[in-house]
């Protein structure tokens, strides 16, 4: 076995090494380079700038805490633009495992914009069903979720007023990270009642939603730590992603050289196991 | 015998098949409450099939535990976890806080659950790598377009890569907007025929594998 | 000196016939509008109810002055006095051209003016209950009242818009239903798919190894065709493992798709001559939860080694650290998905892949069966309709676009999506 070769086997824990290193050495000495604006995001912002003060935004958070590097800053900057442009924001998840983190990102953010629960904002919790609870909303909110989380009934609160299904929403965003998530609120909920979906994903899930925007069944996708960074620039509050993004961009670069190093090895040991071969006759 | 297990089955696929699929045609309120109806059921028939889940959970782990097999105490763990996870959660109603003060049930979720959960996805980034570094070459002339794609889409996609090479930016825009929604829809439409031509085969009780393979 | 002055000061005369015709039009913005004619109230075809069409005549000095207010309010053969302002909107908005209808349920004239009342701040509509409705034209505060009309919304039956989708879906599965007649009669020519041929080899190689073979149904649930899809290769997968008498290990992530690989596998070994070989533990439920449900299969990956993974069905992120585990195993990885977004990982990491409908294709390549490679015709059929219309629609839209012409509408709409 060559030289070439071995390489071609380098034990993987090299490499975990190496991309452990390129993440958290920009951790800790961050760089900072400027984010460009890309028009998916946009789409998403300049939907919500403008609409009215008091219209009615649905935030449909339906990621676990395994993606909450991605998503989390992405439901943080819809939720800060949303409060500050005075919408009326109505959270819920359908990932039963992203309840507890839904309910503290809503509530966080809400009490550090001085938002009043129930009529500025209301966190609907979790229902059981997957793209059934969306069929089941645009029937009724209220038979869907009753009670808010805290154990409120939903219909009573001021934040509803004027709502009873997703017809009438003025804004849907939904941050997914799998299924149920951004195509389901697609197919059984915009493409039914025909309210404005905006999405949010991880990144590996984003090029899959592209044929979604383009024909304008999206109106915006903010897509993984990039989309999320993007955000926290246009609404000028930098936060988790942004700081991110210079590990991201070392880990793609180590990505790259890693890629262009595994072809340069896999070019050199042919060629040498071509020369053997010709050596040989 | 056979009815139970063949026909009634076959039967309510057919006319459950036929009027869900009429349904989409059918705006008026009567359609959407049946289909709300429907939909609640399927939800109720989810929750007692998790029962069927994790009574065949136990089992297994329980014959583990019985025969002592290779790492039978982890079996011993996840029973542990399971028993102590359901209690706390009953205890707490669910809520992993009340009036601001972190439940037994949220202490789980938030540090067990979470982190190992981040811990879990955080690994696809060092498996992305050793992956592209194993099979990512240009062995084919197709394979080294996909190689330049990604690479592009690489740099185009985080601020050192534009910075780099400024052009990036816009070329990737290109590259996901362009080529890679097209070919996706095209891989789409051939998906949507795939399960619309299975699902009239359901439908029509041609297809009747999934109720347990062979033929009558 | 501004230059617009120059320009009058050197052309006297344009500069009178100016001042006429803005004199002449002056005249004409203050005259009280003429009330909007032909006004039509109608219960909105095709919904499931609540909304009532108001449909009246374009006027002939429409403009952006000129503006339509809307008045209704419950009851049948009210005064006018007594009907509440609904909306108002430009006159040069809210005609049928703007309402995306097909020509066959399209309500009038594109030039016709159209607004459907519907329940907002202002007034509730009820299905069953009688309106009262009317239009009035607007300019410089002077309003000129249409006549009142009644309608009662009620809820519909059939959605006509969506006629062209129906016709299509019955045609598709008259084609597959001919395609498998065909598919009886006599052999139909199957593309090779190398993923298939790996099968047998997998299974062989797991065999002489003696080590056991592992199958993944994916991620979602038996409601979706590629979980069916996937259930039905394991049936074959099964039948295999059964002859060559080799371990079977299908870790689930739903319990009811659990309940019916069961009774898939038991029927497969029953099949292969094997029953006694079958073990009910064969199948086992893990978690619903996608990355528990990843760390276990990818621990009994690590601890048992199988020599074979098939990965069939939908997955989402844990679908690189499944298949990269698989790989630091040795086994060989075949898979096949309908998961688009996943597919770089599985093409990168795994020895065979099925791409989106392939997947749908195995069990008719492996079986071999005149009902399954009949479907597989019928798909072809379907999907060269599909470029067909593709290819035309394009043309026709150009042509639309470029001549303004009228008529590609005719075939356009035929294969839009209209809800």
């Amino acid at each position: 076995m060559n030289f070439a070769d071995r390489m071609l086997g380098l034990d993987r824990r090299l490499i975990f090494f190496l991309i452990g290193i390129c993440t958290l050495l920009p951790l800790l000495y961050p760089v900072g380079l400027p984010i460009k604006i890309s028009p998916e995001v946009r789409g998403v912002y300049d939907f919500i700038e403008r609409l009215p003060p008091r219209s009615t935004l649905l935030l449909s958070l339906d990621f676990d805490p395994a993606s909450k590097p991605e998503l989390y800053p992405q439901a943080v900057a819809i939720l800060r633009h949303a409060f500050r442009n005075d919408l009326r924001v109505i959270a819920m998840t359908l990932w039963v495992t992203g309840t507890g983190m839904a309910e503290q990102v809503v509530e966080r953010i809400a009490r550090e914009e001085g938002k009043i629960s129930g009529t500025d904002y209301v966190f609907l919790g979790w229902s059981p069903g997957g793209p059934a609870v969306i069929i089941n909303l645009g029937q009724d909110l209220y038979t869907t979720f009753p009670t808010d989380y805290v154990g409120r009934s939903v219909q009573s609160l001021p934040v509803m007023s004027g709502l009873r299904s997703l017809r009438d929403l003025d804004y849907a965003i939904c941050l997914g990270a799998g299924n149920p998530g951004v195509e389901a609120w697609y197919v059984f909920g915009r493409d039914k009642h025909k309210f404005e979906l905006g999405g949010g994903s991880t990144g590996v899930m984003a090029p899959g939603l592209y044929p979604l925007l383009r024909s304008g069944q999206l109106n915006g996708l903010i897509g993984g730590l990039r989309g999320a960074a993007e955000y926290e620039t246009l609404i000028g509050q930098k936060g988790s992603a942004v700081a991110g993004m210079d590990a991201q961009s070392a880990t793609h670069m180590a990505i790259i050289v890693l890629v262009a190093l595994c072809n340069g090895f896999y070019f050199w040991s042919r060629r040498q196991r071509r020369l053997e071969e010709e050596g040989h006759t | 015998m056979i009815f139970l297990r063949r026909q009634l089955p076959l039967l309510i696929a057919m006319l459950t098949g036929s009027v869900f699929a009429a349904q989409y045609y059918v705006p008026h309120p009567a359609s959407e409450a049946m289909l709300t109806n429907v939909t609640k059921w399927m939800q109720i028939i989810g929750g007692f099939a998790l029962i069927l889940g994790i009574t065949s959970l136990f089992h297994v782990h329980a014959v583990k535990i019985r025969r002592q097999e290779a790492g039978w105490a982890y079996s011993l763990i996840l029973y542990a976890g399971v028993v102590g996870t359901i209690i706390a959660g009953l205890v707490a109603r669910g809520k992993e806080s009340v009036e601001g003060a972190m439940t037994a049930f949220g202490w789980v979720y938030s540090f067990v659950m979470v982190p190992l959960q981040g811990t879990m996805f955080a690994l696809l980034a060092f498996f992305i790598a050793s992956a592209a570094y194993r099979s990512f070459r240009a062995r084919s002339r197709e394979a080294a377009v996909l190689l330049t794609a990604a690479v592009i889409v690489m740099m185009g996609r985080v601020p050192l890569g534009e910075y780099l090479l400024p052009i990036s930016g816009d070329l990737s825009q290109w590259i996901l907007n362009v080529l890679n929604a097209s070919v996706r829809r095209a891989i789409l439409i051939g998906i949507s025929l795939g399960a619309v031509a299975l699902s009239f085969k359901i439908i029509f009780g041609i297809e009747r594998s999934y109720l347990g393979g062979g033929k009558e | 000196m501004k230059p617009g002055t120059d320009r009058f000061r050197a052309h006297p005369q344009t500069a009178l016939l100016l001042a006429v015709a803005l004199a002449v039009a002056g005249e004409a913005f203050a005259r009280p509008p003429a009330p909007p004619s032909n006004v039509r109230a109608l219960d909105t075809p095709n919904d499931s109810g609540g909304t009532i069409s108001i449909l009246w005549d374009r006027a002939e000095d429409e403009g952006p002055e000129l503006r339509y207010r809307v008045l209704a309010a419950e009851g049948s053969s009210l005064s006018q006095s007594s009907l509440k302002i609904i909306d108002e909107f430009p006159s040069t908005s809210h005609t049928v051209a703007d309402v995306k209808r097909p020509w066959w349920t399209s309500p009038a004239d594109p030039d016709t003016h159209v607004y459907y009342l519907r329940s907002g701040k202002s007034i509730e509509v009820k299905s069953g209950v009688p309106y009262t409705v009317t239009i009035a034209s607007v300019r410089d505060g002077e309003q000129a009242v249409g006549d009142s009309k009644q309608a009662i919304a009620v809820p519909n039956w059939f959605n006509w818009n969506a006629l062209n989708n129906l016709l299509f879906g019955i045609a598709f599965g008259v084609a597959v239903l001919l395609s498998i007649r065909r598919a009886q009669r006599g052999p139909v020519f199957l593309r090779y798919i190398p993923g298939l041929d790996a099968v047998d080899e997998a299974i062989g190689r797991s065999t002489e190894l003696g080590k056991p073979v592992m199958y993944l149904t994916g991620a979602h649930d038996m409601s979706d065709p590629s979980t069916v899809a996937a259930a039905v290769i394991l049936g074959r997968v099964a039948k295999r493992t059964a002859a060559y008498e080799t371990d079977l290990m299908v870790p689930h992530r739903n319990p009811i798709t659990m309940a019916v690989c069961q009774e898939i596998t038991r029927q497969a070994y029953y099949e292969a001559g094997k029953p006694d070989l079958f073990r009910e533990d064969a199948n086992f439920f893990i978690t619903s939860d996608q990355f528990s449900y990843t760390a276990s299969v990818d621990g009994i990956m690590l601890r048992t080694k199988p020599a074979a993974n098939f990965f069939m069905g939908a997955y989402f992120a844990e679908a690189l650290l499944l298949t990269e585990t698989g790989a630091s195993t040795g086994a060989i990885q075949i898979a096949g998905t309908d998961s688009d977004h996943q597919l770089p990982f599985f093409v990168t990491t795994c020895d065979y892949t099925l791409i989106g409908e392939e997947l749908y294709a195995a069990s008719a390549y492996l079986s071999r069966e005149p009902v399954q490679v009949g479907t597989l015709l019928g798909q072809d059929l379907g999907k060269l309709t599909v470029l067909t219309l593709i290819a035309w629609g394009s043309i026709a839209a150009t042509v639309a676009a470029g001549f303004d012409y009228d008529w590609p509408r005719l075939f356009l709409d035929m294969i839009r999506d209209v809800k």
